[in-house]
């Protein structure tokens, strides 16, 4: 479909609006060529966040190409047809600037804070790199260098890191799109080559697979004409083909075990859970409260402060879009083995399966939750994460409220049925991980 | 005070409270520090101070421990407890409509700690077991190591956490001794950021914090660091390591100095951006490692300037050589005009985001409050940075920093980086992961 007039000239039509609290607006606009733009005009300080979020991860990858997404992430900040390598960085911070990005498995984002009479280089830098991306094979090749030393760094010698890395591929099976890690395996990160992050690129970096998020002191129309005038000539791309996932298959418990150089041993338990967007998932972000979160949450009590067998325990549950994975670890005391720790932590699934949470204690995770939701409105780029976070993974920009609402409406009844459906320890992969030098 | 916007005063027992007033959120960032650290445990109690601090968390005379953990997250707030050299600090934030319910809690255990023997020898094992537990941590390890061999027997080389020693000897008596002699009215900041009413906050404080005493609290004595001379190679030995955490640096600046605006504008053209030499040799052009910088830490005494790297065991030689490399370059001839107007540009200009909330509006004022500096140290900012030209950042530099005199500490498997380590130093050690 091409426009009849200069694209720089036609700025693009609201498309909708969303009340983002009390007093703030989010505005979503859409260019022609299909790229989304989100506006929350913000004049609390002097600075803007601008967001890029693509939908793309590490789940659009395929077995022996993993990485490829979190490769590229690292590569877009070499060089374009018009910045020269080390041009984005210098140019950004000459201006009191800062940028990264992130890649998971359903996304991957980059932001620029910047302060607002410097924001539109944000814009000039984003959309170079949406379209004019240089991919040369030595800077492939060194780049390459550097992401196996963060995969270093994060897994091969972070027992943190390296049993996330098994459980996932456990839980989901090592060929699923959820069960390999996003920042691909060692093997497939030395074997890419430019052309494998050509195709890639060329596959998913269009606008018509992008957000724009835009958050601060910014004048709405003079945002609409220069992202309009950056980004209207780029081509949409064809959508890739939706690849549905699975939810990993039932298949009864799995013991699996570790060795590793450290003083205490550790247990990691992981559980299938339903995907982000579900109710269910806000009430296991409760329940999951009720059993870690903080010093007097249940597993806290009861393995850390009156059992002494552990130092550390905590739960997670990850926020994918298709299907999900609740995890707990637990980091024991020295002469403790992770066997206790399994009992221990049996019994206290068992009491939540089979005994309401009396509301008092509801009512503190609940407050505690709506502490953590404020904490992340605090700042202009906490804004934007949570805007661009949320309409990448659910397609509503202001879904933050809605899950906050969710977790007041959750019930002891609610939570009971979830341990009783989620927890089972038929679901569950265990990792023990023993004291010693030999590796996974 | 009223309305929204900065405020000071002092209460009637002598604490400086700080407030940053915003309603834009319905939630209050609180700071209380006490100007006292771990400088002030005892040789061989190391450790003490941050065993009192933990206890203040353990129960009131009103309330058990599990009833103060109890109360605190069902006000919805969050409350951490941080010991380093010179201070204690409580962090919290709590939902704006339990702010004053929070306050009377936060006074309480200031006031009137339980300090239960039964709760110490918890407290006690508790930290003795995260000790073992930070030896998961391998740049904590290289962190720990390097400190140690750089400042040696001076205070600034011990750490808060203590030692597996030191803690068990300490008794409640020792607890609470050391928190009758450091706990008072005048040795508190108190700062308040966010949806908080200037208008009610001395009564407030009055209510919750006037039991505390009021007596002075004289700062431990505090010798400066001396660089010890050579350059000294601490080796951590870790087995199954595919990589190597390292530091390199030497002893650095106080804040107080006057040279100091100059020393960290030169740190941040050597590296404290992306775009400085240090990240650009050592990540983009080399891919040595993922993450690459250097620290000018600032405090009462000479502090540590450091590099952090973390090259693979294979690289660890050939890029602590490039470090050593441009420290020497660096040192001898301190950063070119470009780099020194980049970075005082970005220093000019990232100053907007370290003021654009009310907590990192506050930040500063405390910092400068504990310190006992003017208000202009941080307020001057921009200008003091704008001032900074070729000849003094290189004349800091000389002053403070040393290319020969300097400490390395490398967290690895020995046997894979001794041979390429060997000659990059005058003196090695090598020290087992499980003994740091």
């Amino acid at each position: 479909m091409a426009p009849r007039r200069s694209p720089s000239r036609r700025l693009p039509a609201l498309v909708s609006e969303h009340a983002f609290g009390p007093t703030l607006r989010v505005r979503r606009f859409r260019l022609d060529n299909g790229l989304s733009l989100l506006i929350l005009r913000d004049p609390s300080a002097p600075i803007v966040s601008y967001h890029t979020w693509f939908r793309v991860g590490s789940r659009h990858e395929t077995p022996g190409k993993t990485g490829q997404a979190h490769l590229l992430e690292h590569l877009m900040f070499i060089e374009t047809k018009s910045l020269r390598e080390g041009e984005f960085d210098r140019l950004l911070e000459a201006e009191g600037g800062e940028s990264n990005a992130a890649t998971w498995t359903d996304w991957t984002y980059y932001y620029e804070n910047l302060p607002a009479s410097s924001w539109k280089l944000a814009v000039q830098l984003e959309a170079g790199r949406m379209n004019d991306l240089v991919l040369s094979k030595a800077r492939v090749a060194s780049e390459k260098e550097v992401v196996e030393s963060e995969r270093r760094d994060r897994v091969e010698d972070d027992v943190d890191g390296a049993v996330s890395e098994k459980l996932y591929a456990a839980v989901f099976g090592r060929r699923h799109p959820y069960g390999w890690p996003t920042i691909g395996w060692m093997r497939d990160i030395e074997s890419f080559r430019p052309s494998d992050c050509r195709d890639f690129y060329r596959a998913h970096y269009a606008p018509n697979h992008a957000t724009i998020v835009v958050v601060g002191d910014v004048d709405e129309a003079d945002a609409l004409r220069t992202i309009s005038a950056a980004y209207a000539r780029f081509p949409a791309a064809e959508a890739p083909t939706p690849r549905p996932v699975r939810a990993p298959e039932p298949r009864g418990e799995r013991r699996l075990e570790m060795r590793w150089p450290s003083p205490t041993e550790k247990l990691a338990i992981g559980w299938p859970a339903p995907p982000f967007a579900s109710r269910d998932h806000a009430v296991l972000v409760v329940l999951t409260h009720v059993l870690s979160m903080g010093r007097s949450a249940r597993l806290h009590v009861d393995l850390v402060r009156e059992r002494e067998i552990a130092s550390e325990v905590r739960m997670s549950l990850a926020p994918f879009q298709q299907a999900s994975l609740l995890d707990a670890w637990v980091s024991l005391r020295e002469g403790h083995d992770a066997d206790r720790a399994l009992s221990a932590l049996d019994r206290q699934i068992a009491r939540l399966s089979r005994e309401d949470v009396p509301v008092a204690e509801l009512d503190k995770v609940k407050n505690g939750l709506e502490l953590a939701f404020l904490g992340g409105l605090e700042t202009v780029p906490g804004k934007a994460d949570q805007i661009g976070f949320s309409e990448t993974v659910v397609g509503d920009p202001s879904h933050a409220f809605v899950r906050l609402e969710e977790y007041r409406s959750v019930t002891p009844a609610d939570v009971r049925r979830v341990a009783r459906e989620v927890l089972s320890s038929r679901a569950r992969t265990v990792i023990r991980v023993r004291r010693g030098r030999a590796r996974a | 005070m009223s309305g929204e916007g900065a405020g000071r005063f002092v209460s009637r027992g002598g604490i400086v409270v700080l407030v940053e007033e915003s309603r834009a959120i319905p939630l209050v960032d609180v700071t209380a520090v006490l100007r006292t650290g771990s400088l002030a445990d005892p040789p061989g109690r190391e450790g003490l101070t941050r065993l009192a601090a933990r206890m203040l968390r353990m129960g009131t005379a009103k309330r058990t421990a599990e009833q103060t953990e109890e109360r605190l997250e069902a006000l919805g707030a969050t409350l951490s407890i941080d010991v380093s050299h010179g201070t204690i600090r409580f962090s919290a934030s709590v939902i704006a409509r339990s702010f004053p319910a929070f306050l009377a809690l936060l006074g309480e255990m200031l006031a009137a700690p339980a300090l239960r023997p039964k709760d110490l020898a918890r407290v006690v094992r508790e930290a003795v077991a995260d000790l073992s537990q930070q030896r998961d941590n391998d740049r904590w390890l290289a962190s720990r190591a390097f400190r140690t061999a750089l400042f040696g027997d001076h205070p600034y080389g011990r750490s808060p956490l203590g030692t597996p020693e030191s803690l068990p000897r300490a008794k409640k008596r020792d607890v609470a001794a050391h928190l009758a002699q450091h706990v008072s009215a005048p040795n508190l900041v108190l700062g308040f950021a966010g949806d908080v009413s200037t208008r009610e906050l001395p009564a407030l404080v009055e209510r919750c914090f006037g039991g505390l005493p009021a007596h002075a609290v004289a700062p431990p004595a505090l010798a400066t660091p001396r660089r010890r001379p050579g350059r000294r190679l601490v080796v951590v030995d870790k087995p199954g390591r595919t990589q190597t955490q390292t530091f390199v640096g030497t002893i650095g600046s106080r804040l107080r100095d006057p040279d100091f605006h100059a020393l960290l504008v030169a740190n941040t053209a050597f590296g404290g951006t992306f775009s400085a030499p240090l990240v650009q040799e050592v990540r983009a052009r080399r891919g040595y490692s993922y993450s690459a910088s250097s620290r000018l830490g600032a405090d009462r005494e000479r502090e540590a300037w450091s590099l952090y790297a973390h090259p693979s065991a294979e690289n660890a030689g050939d890029c602590l050589a490039l470090e050593l490399g441009l420290i020497d370059r660096f040192v001898a001839k301190g950063p070119t005009a470009t780099e020194l107007r980049f970075a005082k540009s970005f220093l000019v200009k990232s100053h907007a985001f370290d003021l654009d909330t009310p907590s990192k509006r506050l930040e500063p004022r405390v910092e400068a409050e504990i310190h006992g500096l003017p208000s202009s140290f941080h307020e001057r900012f921009v200008q003091r940075v704008a001032a900074v030209d070729l000849d003094t950042a290189r004349a800091a530099i000389v002053r403070r920093l040393s290319s020969r005199d300097l400490t390395i500490a490398v967290v690895a498997t020995a046997r894979e980086v001794l041979p390429a380590l060997r000659p990059l130093a005058d003196e090695i050690a090598i020290v087992s992961f499980d003994s740091v």
